[in-house]
């Protein structure tokens, strides 16, 4: 059974660090260069993300994400560039097609951004054990149910794609066709989906009366069998963080003062 | 150590008609090994529901009696109070794992993360608890890549964990192979001897016959007998009640071979071989 | 008409490093079959082969002289069933006839056609009464049932059956075993998955033990439950009433307690 956590345990020095660090890291790596409202701060927001994701060695998980996020970035940038109110300064010629410097770098704005979004977050999720992080929230007085719920459904959902799998093969073997034209799979849907719903509800039930024995209702306050270090190394670098983030502001207002 | 004591126990589920338990009364002494036996839909279930107090209290329905273990009336606590007092493992083990633990230990403690335990004694008692079950070389595998007799012990390992004085055991091996369901007969047996309460319903009454100090019969809900596998096998409605006898008692009764003390049938496979040996070969 | 079926040279495996199925040389005919093994040893896989739910990485299945590959899995279906572990697994529809003649009017019967096979089929498995009834409301061993007669009424040639007696109680198992021994005695191909030793003492022809992906032994039940040492081996136990008569020296193997009742007393 394969989970489909993005986390994978590579014993980095970012898979040491504590989760709320980290977290703290995604947030400042998206607030400072908003406030700032410089591209090379995003740019070099990024260079920073693309370095720590490195050396945690999961540089390569990042692609699929980029790739998928990269094509939508492409259209912005294509229709931004050619039909963009306000585009009087071409710089690219191709063809027909007429490319404004105006619409290039607004969307360039755009595309950093989202760049820069999207990796601070990969930092995160890729060097973090999902329970570290939800643990650390039920410490801060989170739901335990709804963290439950969050951290379960990466092993959940492979199971059910198991049982998925099962139906599909039980009911092709009664000689239902699954693949072709649209029409087929229309037909294919009730068969399919209602046995899933059904063990589902089962497979639900049960699991919530095994929690159930093994107190997950219980009043007392939750501790956790892995401890939270927090390093004086997480300290060091939660409070740059910080200051970072307060930085910024002082930039911001100071613009806006002066 | 606990005392269980049943005392006119009737429910019937919401929503239905007939009552899945119909006036049972019994009592349990520490330390037994209880098998429970009968058809599909006699109340085995439903029985080991009510020790826990998931029947009625997560269940609901129209209730009736008491269920008593020790002093404590299971009508009047919560399941999650009465959970360090009576553990119970179901048939099957996939959905007993959380899924929200990425290894065999980290399992084991999410009970104990949930009453509250330092994590001093959660160490303590997951330690324990792998040795018991035998699964202290699984400790750091992810729980769903683990054969089923492996995640069915390790079910047990997280219910022993958190120290209960009675174990419950609802099928546990019907799901298992050969191999798997020796396995977990085996760990269920050491408990045993460990002066853990067990209550075990399973449908291999060889098994029921050579690990039972003693068997209850239900049938529609109702106690049909509570007596040693000797006597209950040896009744003679058995299959009326929707229960074969092991094949040992069969072999007994076909060439009607008693025990000459008890008058009774063999119902283990030494038993009949004791019975069988003074006939000639 | 006969269902035979002929593996030859069978290797499987889902991943380049993991060979499941080391090369199964076997023919299956007119027995009924059961395939016993630990969990893991292939059994599954093996008849997911035989549905053309898989494909095999080499060697073949030859179903009455044709090659399975060539036959799309709908194709297979008409002319071998496979009875899931789990009924939950296949139930959809509002009623039980409508859920039994599902099978038949996707492999192209008609209507009509369709309804007498699931009313035969609803006979033979006892639910003709409660062909009317919403599968939902009725308990797991009817459930069970149900999803027999669903492939019954398909009338393959060949029937396997994926742990039948699994949860099941006393009637349940003696229901399934009339099920299997009267479509043998039709002359229908029955195989089966199992884990209960004793249930296939008393109901099967022939018993293949696989163990790591290949058959380690195949015979008729008394060849194969008197190899006490190779069934330990495979994590496997004999029958309990082959176990006590080997525990008190008979040479002989017994298979149910019947046989070995009237043997005594015939002595």
């Amino acid at each position: 059974m394969k989970s489909i956590s993005l986390y994978e345990e590579k014993n980095s020095t970012l898979n040491h660090l504590d989760s709320g660090c980290k977290m703290l890291y995604m947030v400042a790596a998206i607030l400072v260069p908003a406030l700032i409202g410089n591209k090379w701060a995003n740019v070099a927001v990024i260079i920073l993300s693309v370095f720590l994701l490195a050396i945690s060695k999961v540089l390569r998980k990042t692609v699929p994400v980029l790739s998928v996020s990269g094509i939508v970035i492409l259209t912005i940038v294509i229709i931004q560039g050619m039909f963009r109110a306000g585009n009087t300064t071409v710089v690219l010629q191709l063809g027909p097609a007429a490319f404004y410097k105006e619409g290039l770098l607004y969307s360039l704005g755009i595309a950093l951004n989202v760049f820069n979004i999207l990796l601070a977050i990969c930092v995160l999720i890729f060097t973090t054990k999902p329970s570290d992080m939800v643990e650390n929230f039920i410490e801060k007085g989170f739901s335990p149910r709804l963290g439950y719920v969050f951290i379960s459904i990466f092993q959940i959902i492979p199971q059910m794609m198991e049982t998925m799998n099962t139906i599909t093969d039980a009911q092709r073997s009664r000689g239902m066709e699954t693949e072709g034209s649209l029409l087929v799979r229309i037909k294919a849907f009730l068969p399919l989906i209602s046995p899933v719903v059904m063990s589902s509800l089962v497979d639900t039930k049960e699991r919530a009366i095994a929690l159930e024995v093994r107190g997950f209702n219980a009043k007392t306050k939750k501790t956790f069998l892995n401890e939270r270090k927090v390093t004086t190394t997480d300290k060091i670098i939660n409070l740059l963080l910080i200051a970072a983030v307060l930085a910024s502001v002082a930039w911001r207002v100071k613009l806006w003062l002066g | 150590m606990a005392r269980i004591e049943v005392n006119h126990l009737k429910y019937r589920y919401p929503h239905t008609e007939n009552l899945a338990l119909d006036g049972v009364s019994f009592q349990i002494e520490p330390g037994e090994f209880i098998g429970i036996i009968g058809k599909n839909g006699s109340g085995k279930s439903t029985l080991c529901q009510a020790f826990t107090g998931l029947i009625p209290n997560f269940y609901r329905g129209a209730y009736g009696g008491n269920v008593k273990i020790g002093e404590i009336n299971v009508r009047d606590v919560e399941v999650d109070e009465l959970c360090q007092k009576v553990g119970i493992v179901f048939q099957n083990p996939f959905n007993q794992i959380t899924g929200s633990k990425l290894t065999v230990y980290d399992e084991i403690a999410f009970g104990l993360e949930n009453l509250g335990l330092s994590r001093k004694e959660m160490i303590r008692r997951i330690d324990d608890a792998l040795e018991q079950l035998d699964i202290t070389r699984f400790r750091d595998r992810n729980p769903f890549d683990l054969s089923g007799g492996q995640m069915q012990r390790m079910a047990i390992a997280s219910i022993i964990a958190m120290n209960p004085e009675i174990i419950i055991l609802d099928e546990p091996t019907s799901q298992l192979d050969p191999q798997g369901s020796e396995e977990v007969f085996k760990a269920v047996q050491r408990l045993s001897q460990k002066g853990i309460t067990i209550i075990m319903v399973e449908h291999k009454m060889e098994k029921i016959a050579a690990y039972s100090d003693r068997v209850m019969l239900l049938d529609e809900g109702k106690m049909i007998d509570f007596d040693t596998p000797q006597k209950i096998f040896s009744r003679d409605d058995l299959l009326e009640h929707g229960v074969l006898p092991p094949a040992f008692t069969r072999i007994g009764r076909g060439l009607d071979r008693k025990n000459a003390a008890t008058g009774e049938y063999p119902v283990t496979l030494k038993e009949a071989k004791e019975a069988l040996e003074g006939m000639a070969v | 008409m006969m269902g035979r079926l002929e593996i030859r040279d069978l290797h499987f495996s889902y991943t380049e490093n993991e060979e499941i199925l080391k090369g199964i040389d076997l023919v299956l005919d007119q027995q009924s079959t059961a395939i016993i093994g630990q969990n893991g040893a292939g059994k599954t896989t093996f008849v997911k082969l035989l549905k053309g739910l898989l494909q095999p990485t080499s060697g073949k299945i030859v179903y009455n002289g044709t090659d399975l590959s060539s036959m799309t899995v709908a194709q297979i279906a008409k002319h071998i069933g496979m009875v899931f572990q789990n009924p939950n697994d296949q139930i959809f529809k509002n009623s039980v006839i409508d859920e039994v003649m599902f099978g038949p009017m996707q492999v192209g019967m008609s209507k009509e056609e369709a309804k007498v096979h699931a009313m035969d089929a609803l006979e033979m498995v006892g639910m003709e009464k409660k062909c009317k009834v919403n599968p939902y409301d009725l308990g797991l061993s009817e459930r069970k049932l149900i999803s027999i007669a669903a492939i019954l009424a398909m009338d393959p040639e060949v029937i396997i059956f994926d742990e039948p007696t699994i949860a099941q109680d006393y009637a349940g198992k003696k229901c399934i075993g009339e099920i299997v021994e009267h479509l043998r005695n039709q002359g229908k191909l029955v195989l089966t998955i199992i884990h209960d030793m004793d249930f296939v003492a008393e109901h099967f022809d022939r018993a293949v033990v696989f163990a790591k992906g290949g058959v380690l032994l195949d015979g008729n039940p008394e060849k194969v439950f008197s190899r006490a040492e190779i069934l330990e081996k495979a994590f496997l136990e004999q029958p309990n009433v082959t176990r006590l008569c080997h525990a008190l020296g008979y040479e002989e193997t017994f298979l149910t307690t019947d046989d070995f009742v009237e043997y005594k007393k015939g002595q």
